[in-house]
């Protein structure tokens, strides 16, 4: 985006001496760009109102009616800073002072980024109305040390929209071209400006910090599940017996784990049937059999499978998936099945298989082909003889992979497995059932309202910590597969 | 084998290799097969969401986006849904830095130590952890431990989970993304004097922007996608939204796309299966926007750079 | 001054008296290893006495890890002269040059034994920061590597960052004149500096390195990417801008070195029978006339002759 761009006085070959007589260097704008710049002004503070009106509108609703709202005042202090702004900018220190948005040769500055400067200010006012009234003492204190952040912050006199906007601000006065160096009498001339060195070894440090936070997040997870998952195995109420029963009410005490897994299991299963052949094919065709051009247009659309969120292939199976493919094989299946979830974790599961295994393709190289094609090969036999063990590492991470994920899966089952806060053991694939992920969902959705009710809340952080441990346990494998296939080659 | 000699023999075995294609072909058809299914599901998902929303968005498409949800199936609505996960996308480019940093701290400051090795192990395993487990995480230390500066179960905490789930995810697009700056650059701004934080301010990072930006922004489009983690830190099905202040927006009841989703998919599908088609095709077109997004965004900050 | 070789067996004509300059004070260096010799008639011309010292190198060895690159490196550097480094191919001598602006310091697992004397200041003395010493010892590169910023930027980066005062205009325009590339891109200061030619690119990373006002310019191999007439453009401009910067230049083109330095350093790499590596060493290092006219050294008169290398 242009508008954050921050324009540094850019000269052009000829702006550079023509207008240095103007005022400290400054080239003044032009009558004409200053009417352009005024009008588009107006046009973009006209517009930014209505589009924040018509947000407020729908956000809103009728709550606020049309009476003395947020828009109005803001609308207000708005027309009134924009006013004022507009004059002082027609003299020099206007100029100066960046109330006049134009590009250092005295051309307007581009429509965007009036226009961002506009949303801006439009945003800071609209937010302070709504803080006002709302009369939120500690947001107002957050507010004004945040803009008094970036004041300070800000080369010169920028205000904080004026950094975003990139608006000209002319940085430091003539006064020679030459960067003096000091003479070196001492070794204390070739020590670093203390100033650059605090800032360097504050930078330094504040990265530092931040890649020790992939260790706290992982020791706060492990933390925080395990905790609770230990609560639970320690209870007075534990017992090996309560981890086996008629099925899986976490309410009534019994949490028969093997249903659980029995679901997991078929979901895992039946996901992987479908998407383990579609996406090796997929990988298959776009590494071996796909031009470049053919390439260039299927490869967004797996990535267009990939970026579907698991909800809405979750609606997709009961909405879908079982009533017009399942009931006309299986005939009276219910809308609610393990198959259905299966089938539906597959479909997410179509590109994590297909562009790791791409990629492992990819990665074996050409010279192996030609060899095979030199030999008189055919592209099938060269695929399926010299591509496929070459790339077997590669495909098989994918495989585990893509059986992490749909362990991992959560969405899907919870919408469409059907089963909600308990569900009796069942091992045919064709009746509702429960897996892992989506018991703990069920924990987690409230619909037990799981804080209070003795081990319930408790189950859930222990189905998390054998997911987690599951999950863990296949990516150090894969982890392991990628490492030696990366070795290959 | 036998050594082939006579014209008629070579003419058989060439016949005969010609035969054995027809496994090529088999293998090339499975492969369209396999091609033709994935495409297809691709279009099934979509022409399922579009047909079953179609008639509710037809018959009121601006209450349905403007209205908060409601028991009553003539009037629910995902405004708040939409609300909240635009607050969730900010709550989660805030966390970004972080990310963005541990990438820069694996990349240029570290070196091959322990802690170094420690930190990419824990980011590679992270990435791989499903993401209600950070739902668990979510509710024990945000909506738990912190609910003094969280409000509990509210958008913040919610937020903050998805910012921690897509943290693996930054760090790894942002470290390829810095690892395809070439060392000359860095060798020509450390040549005139840089320190090694003004290198990486001011040519590592803008140099490696149209990659971190793409990364950053797909994740944001993958959070908003996420319903899992939210359902355990929990994301109210109904809430009524009254008039509040910010604050008490941010630390309420909150909810967000995929949620209006799930809740309107487990309920029956007799009134319900349109509402959540139709919240689907809003939540899809929202991430297909993001991506495209994404897309335009690398091109152009590529051609600026003048690559 | 001049002196020279790797460890003191070849005796080195030394056309002139070395300059009263602290570099004298050199421990551990005998001082009666400088013969010197009445001035030839056939050299005289050449011989012209340096300003002052701007490096005095004793005893320089790099090592990467437990492999020593390059070791037994003495040699001094005058003020406003153009020294020039040869030597084939993994012989040192661009590791040398990396040593004196701390370039070296980035590799992780460089080590460098000796001592540096910048302007009578030890260089790795643990007091001096080498982003100090970097600042006044500008390097250009093998390859052009210009910043993917527009060539105003690339020009504007070292000032800005050394927190100039004065109209950074002024100065880009100064640096691109220095260089002699002002004329052609006057008209495109805002345009993406990949877009130039690698000629051009090369003069906008000289230009860059001028911007911030150093005192001495390393320059490593800067033509090898270059075609002729982009070659001679920059050896005008070495001549050029010699009169206010010391250069030191890391050459595989021996007519290079010929035609634009006053000093030359001749480097090579000899396998080291003991640990069956091959290590760099200086061996001969003498006005550039000497070197070539009259080497001192055989390895070196092979090499300038063309026999190997």
């Amino acid at each position: 985006m242009t508008a954050t761009e921050t324009i540094e006085h850019t000269p052009t070959s000829s702006a550079n001496t023509d207008h240095r007589e103007d005022f400290l260097g400054l080239p003044l704008p032009t009558m004409g760009s200053r009417a352009v710049a005024a009008g588009l002004e107006l046009f973009f503070f006209i517009l930014v109102a209505l589009g924040v009106y018509l947000v407020e509108y729908f956000l809103e609703g009728n709550i606020t009616g049309f009476g003395l709202s947020n828009w109005w005042i803001a609308f207000a202090l708005m027309a009134l800073w924009n006013g004022w702004t507009y004059a002082s900018a027609q003299t020099p220190q206007g100029t100066l002072t960046s109330h006049f948005i134009a590009d250092s040769t005295g051309a307007p500055a581009a429509a965007l980024t009036i226009m961002v400067r506009q949303l801006i200010r439009f945003g800071l006012l609209y937010g302070i109305a709504i803080l006002v009234r709302g009369v939120d003492v500690a947001v107002l204190v957050l507010v004004g040390l945040l803009a008094g952040a970036c004041m300070f912050v800000a080369p010169k006199r920028r205000a904080p929209w004026d950094i975003l906007a990139g608006t000209t601000v002319v940085t430091g006065f003539p006064s020679g071209a030459q960067l003096e160096l000091k003479p070196l009498t001492s070794i204390a001339d070739l020590q670093l400006d203390t100033k650059r060195g605090r800032q360097d070894g504050r930078a330094r440090r504040l990265l530092f910090v931040a890649g020790l936070f992939s260790v706290l997040a992982s020791a706060l997870i492990v933390w925080s599940i395990f905790r609770e998952a230990a609560k639970f195995v320690l209870d007075d109420e534990f017992s090996l017996d309560i981890l086996t029963g008629i099925g899986w009410f976490p309410r009534r005490g019994i949490f028969d784990l093997w249903t659980l897994f029995v679901g997991t299991l078929w979901i895992t299963g039946i996901a992987m049937l479908v998407a383990g052949p579609v996406g090796l094919g997929v990988a298959f065709y776009l590494s071996e059999y796909a031009s470049p051009r053919v390439r260039r247009w299927l490869k967004p659309m797996v990535e267009i499978l990939a970026s579907i969120p698991s909800v809405v292939i979750g609606l997709f199976a009961i909405s879908f998936i079982s009533p017009s493919i399942l009931r006309n094989i299986f005939g009276d299946i219910g809308i609610f099945s393990i198959l259905a979830a299966g089938i539906g974790v597959g479909v997410l599961t179509v590109p994590i298989i297909a562009s790791i295994s791409e990629d492992a393709m990819r990665a074996v190289p050409n010279e192996l082909r030609e060899a095979s094609y030199g030999l008189g090969g055919r592209r099938v036999t060269t695929a399926l003889r010299v591509v496929f063990p070459a790339a077997l590492s590669g495909i098989a991470a994918a495989f585990i992979v893509g059986v992490s994920r749909a362990i991992g899966e959560t969405m899907v089952v919870f919408i469409a497995a059907g089963g909600s806060g308990g569900a009796i053991y069942e091992a045919d694939p064709r009746e509702p059932g429960q897996a892992i992920t989506a018991a703990m969902a069920s924990l987690g959705a409230g619909t037990d309202s799981v804080a209070g009710s003795g081990l319930a809340f408790q189950s859930l952080y222990f189905l998390g910590a054998l997911l987690f441990i599951l999950t863990l346990v296949l990516n150090v494998i894969s982890d392991g597969v990628v490492r030696r296939f990366r070795q290959v080659y | 084998m036998a050594a082939i000699t006579t014209p008629s023999e070579i003419r058989a075995g060439l016949e005969k290799r010609r035969g054995t294609n027809t496994g090529g072909q088999i293998f090339r058809t499975l492969l369209l097969v396999a091609l033709v299914l994935a495409i297809a599901m691709i279009g099934a998902v979509l022409w399922s969401v579009g047909v079953d929303s179609w008639s509710l968005l037809i018959e009121r498409p601006w209450s349905f986006l403007s209205n908060p949800s409601n028991s009553s199936a003539e009037l629910a609505g995902v405004a708040q849904g939409i609300r909240g996960s635009v607050t969730l996308a900010a709550i989660v480019a805030a966390t970004f830095p972080v990310g963005v940093g541990a990438a820069i701290y694996l990349e240029e400051l570290a070196d091959d130590n322990f802690l170094t090795r420690l930190i990419q192990v824990t980011v590679r395993n992270l990435a791989g952890v499903p993401s209600i487990v950070y739902g668990l995480l979510g509710l024990a230390v945000f909506v738990q431990q912190l609910r003094g500066l969280t409000g509990g179960p509210s958008v913040i905490s919610a937020g903050l989970t998805l910012g921690v789930l897509v943290f693996p995810v930054v760090v790894i697009t942002t470290s390829e993304a810095i690892r395809a700056v070439p060392q000359s650059l860095r060798d020509a701004a450390y040549g005139l004097g840089a320190t090694q934080w003004e290198v990486i301010r001011h040519q590592v990072l803008p140099a490696a922007m149209p990659g971190v930006l793409t990364g950053v922004v797909l994740s944001i489009a993958r959070s908003l996608g996420e319903a899992a983690p939210l359902l355990v830190v929990g994301a109210a099905p109904f809430y009524s939204t009254g008039v509040k202040n910010t604050l008490e927006q941010l630390t309420g009841a909150f909810t967000a796309l995929p949620m209006n989703v799930a809740v309107f998919a487990r309920l029956p599908a007799d009134t319900w299966a349109a509402h959540a088609a139709a919240a689907s095709v809003v939540l899809l077109v929202v991430i297909f926007v993001i991506n495209l997004a994404a897309i335009i965004l690398r091109n152009r900050i590529s051609k600026k750079l003048g690559r | 001054m001049t002196l020279t070789s790797n460890s003191g067996q070849h005796a080195v004509e030394a056309t002139t008296i070395r300059p009263l300059s602290q570099s004298n004070q050199r421990s551990g260096e005998p001082v009666n290893k400088e013969i010197k010799i009445a001035q030839d008639a056939a050299v005289s011309d050449i011989a012209r006495p340096p300003a002052s010292t701007v490096f005095d190198v004793s005893d320089l060895a790099v090592y990467y890890g437990e492999f020593r690159a390059i070791g037994g490196v003495n040699l001094d550097v005058g003020e406003h002269e153009i020294t020039a480094f040869i030597g084939p191919s993994g012989c040192g001598k661009s590791t040398v040059l990396r040593c004196f602006n701390r370039m070296n310091d980035l590799v992780e697992i460089a080590r460098v034994e000796g001592q540096i004397l910048y302007h009578g200041i030890d260089l790795y003395d643990s007091a001096v920061d080498p982003v100090a010493v970097r600042r006044r010892i500008g390097m250009v590169f093998q390859k052009p590597n210009p910043f993917p910023k527009s060539i105003y930027d690339n020009v504007a980066f070292g000032p800005r960052i050394a927190g100039m005062k004065g109209d950074l205009d002024e100065l880009v325009e100064k640096s691109l004149r220095d260089a002699g590339l002002w004329e052609e891109v006057k008209d495109r200061l805002e345009k993406s500096a990949l877009g130039l030619s690698g000629g051009q690119q090369q003069r906008l990373c000289i230009a860059r390195a001028i911007a911030v006002n150093p005192d001495v310019l390393l320059m490593d191999e800067p033509c090898s990417a270059l075609d002729p007439i982009a070659t001679g453009r920059i050896e005008e401009l070495m001549q050029e801008i010699k009169t206010e910067y010391t250069i030191v230049i890391v050459t595989h083109n021996m007519q290079q070195a010929a035609r634009v330095s006053d000093r030359t350093a001749f480097f090579t790499a000899e396998l080291d029978e003991a640990s069956g590596q091959r290590r760099g060493q200086l061996v001969e290092y003498s006005e550039t006339g000497q070197i070539f006219s009259n080497p001192a050294d055989e390895r070196t008169e092979a090499y300038v002759t063309g026999r190997f290398g």
